[in-house]
């Protein structure tokens, strides 16, 4: 990997500044800081790995074309970039749910999870490998409205107003949605006896 | 007294129900008679104890069991349970639906083992986020073909220009703020108002003057021969008006009135008088 989990303020602001000379160093430092979080975005909403490398991809060109568009006073890279990223992530969500095709999450088991190397035995590690295939075999199994809120909610961590402004729906919806969402991956999982009662 | 009269009296002693003499009588006995000394310990000490200790605590269900019994109507319905349960962990719940859903949580089979359920997901999903995919192999490389086209990006190099040009920006950036950007519309605005209307002396009296100057050159440009001596009049009859008044009236006026404006309503004043050439004039001055 090499590359931080997120840039400061200004190093994101330098960084894009030196793209839009055309640097491509600068770029790839970007790409290579932001694939990871994008792919396991794009993972979440499609249960596929084809179709969310396919999806990061998209997310990087629009990005990339955008770079003028970017302020940094208006916040560091990595919001900007995570907003627009969610955007096309859901929007393409949205569309999917508009015509569905026949795409089981059959590939979950042929995942490689980041193993870390740090505190924890293999069966342990074993055990929260198996435990992420089950929460997004749960949540998969939610409708799209709800698994939409819970994946911005709980794994997300978007505030409610963020998810507001994001789905540009009522707030009173959003708190709903994640509600029934929630007990909804509840039940599911614990028939799935992932969570014991 | 006799141990079996002790022992009838035992409890009105204790009560402090004896009279004076039997009272008296009784401690004796309880002085002299061992075994009867030992019972009243005995019972003095169980007495204690009752009264020390308590009833267990009821159970948080038993409150809820009462007014489920007395108020069945402020009872939470399964539906309503859940709606309120992220409320209920965030803790917006207003006490006395904060209490209902509690109680029914206490009450209710069902419902009962839902919120630990749903705060151990909670807690899954966070798991679930910390453990992240790896990016798949080759990702990197086609993104950075798909935007610039180009899988070793070192060797795209900026051009001097465009590098020069955001370095420039860059540097200038926090100089160009939009607080200085008002300055300087101020400073266009002022340069452009003094250069086109303030005369050559400085003075406002010969604003008249450059503006009438300037009417009468336009005019005089426009290849009429009647009207140069019009606007000479109109100079003529201006200046006489403002050395009589020479007030700030006039220096209003002039201020409202540009070079252009003037030549322009000295060629319409004139135009009732001499029509066809004030008409062609105009439009030659326009």
């Amino acid at each position: 990997m090499g590359a931080a989990n997120s840039l400061a303020t200004n190093e994101g602001a330098e960084l894009v500044r030196r793209c839009r000379t055309g640097d491509g160093a600068a770029w790839e430092e970007i790409v290579q800081t932001y694939t990871r979080r994008i792919y396991n975005l794009a993972y979440r909403f499609t249960s596929r790995a084809d179709t969310a490398e396919d999806l990061t991809q998209e997310v990087f060109i629009r990005v990339y074309r955008s770079l003028e568009q970017y302020n940094p006073k208006q916040g560091d890279l990595q919001n900007w970039l995570m907003r627009l990223a969610r955007n096309l992530v859901i929007d393409d969500y949205r569309k999917r749910q508009r015509a569905p095709q026949d795409e089981a999450a059959d590939d979950l088991e042929d995942h490689q999870y980041h193993l870390r190397a740090a505190g924890g035995t293999v069966q342990r590690e074993m055990e929260r490998r198996e435990l992420g295939v089950q929460v997004q075999a749960g949540i998969d199994k939610l409708s799209p409205d709800l698994r939409t809120c819970v994946i911005l909610r709980d794994i997300e961590e978007l505030s409610y107003q963020e998810i507001v402004d994001l789905l540009k729906i009522p707030e009173g919806t959003v708190k709903s949605r994640i509600n029934r969402g929630r007990i909804e991956l509840a039940k599911i999982l614990r028939r799935m006896r992932i969570v014991e009662a | 007294m006799l141990c079996h009269e002790f022992e009838d009296q035992l409890t009105d002693y204790l009560d402090g129900a004896l009279e004076v003499q039997a009272n008296r009588q009784f401690a004796e006995h309880a002085m002299r008679c061992p075994v009867c000394h030992d019972l009243l310990s005995e019972v003095k000490n169980t007495l204690l104890a009752c009264s020390a200790s308590e009833a267990p605590i009821a159970g948080t269900d038993l409150e809820a069991r009462i007014l489920l019994k007395t108020m069945p109507e402020t009872a939470l319905n399964c539906s309503d349970f859940e709606t309120y349960l992220t409320d209920y962990l965030d803790g917006f719940l207003m006490a006395p639906l904060y209490h209902r859903w509690e109680r029914h949580a206490a009450l209710c089979a069902g419902c009962s083992e839902l919120p630990g359920a749903v705060v151990r997901t909670i807690g899954a999903c966070y798991t679930y986020k910390q453990n992240e995919l790896t990016v798949p192999a080759g990702l990197e490389a086609r993104i950075l073909q798909s935007t610039i086209g180009n899988v070793l990006p070192r060797e795209v190099r900026a051009p001097l220009k465009s590098r020069l040009v955001e370095w420039l920006r860059g540097t200038l950036d926090p100089i160009v703020s939009p607080q200085l950007a008002s300055v300087a519309t101020m400073l266009l605005v002022s340069v452009f108002v003094l250069t086109n209307t303030v005369s050559t002396d400085g003075s406002v009296g010969g604003i008249y003057h450059a503006s009438l100057q300037l009417a009468e050159r336009t005019a005089g440009s426009a290849s009429s021969s009647a009207l140069p001596n019009e606007v000479k009049q109109l100079a003529n009859d201006l200046m006489r008006s403002e050395e009589n008044s020479g007030n700030a009236n006039d220096a209003n006026h002039n201020q409202n009135t540009s070079n252009q404006n003037n030549a322009a309503q000295g060629t319409k004043n004139s135009a009732p008088q001499n029509k066809p050439k004030g008409g062609s004039s105009e439009q030659k001055n326009r």
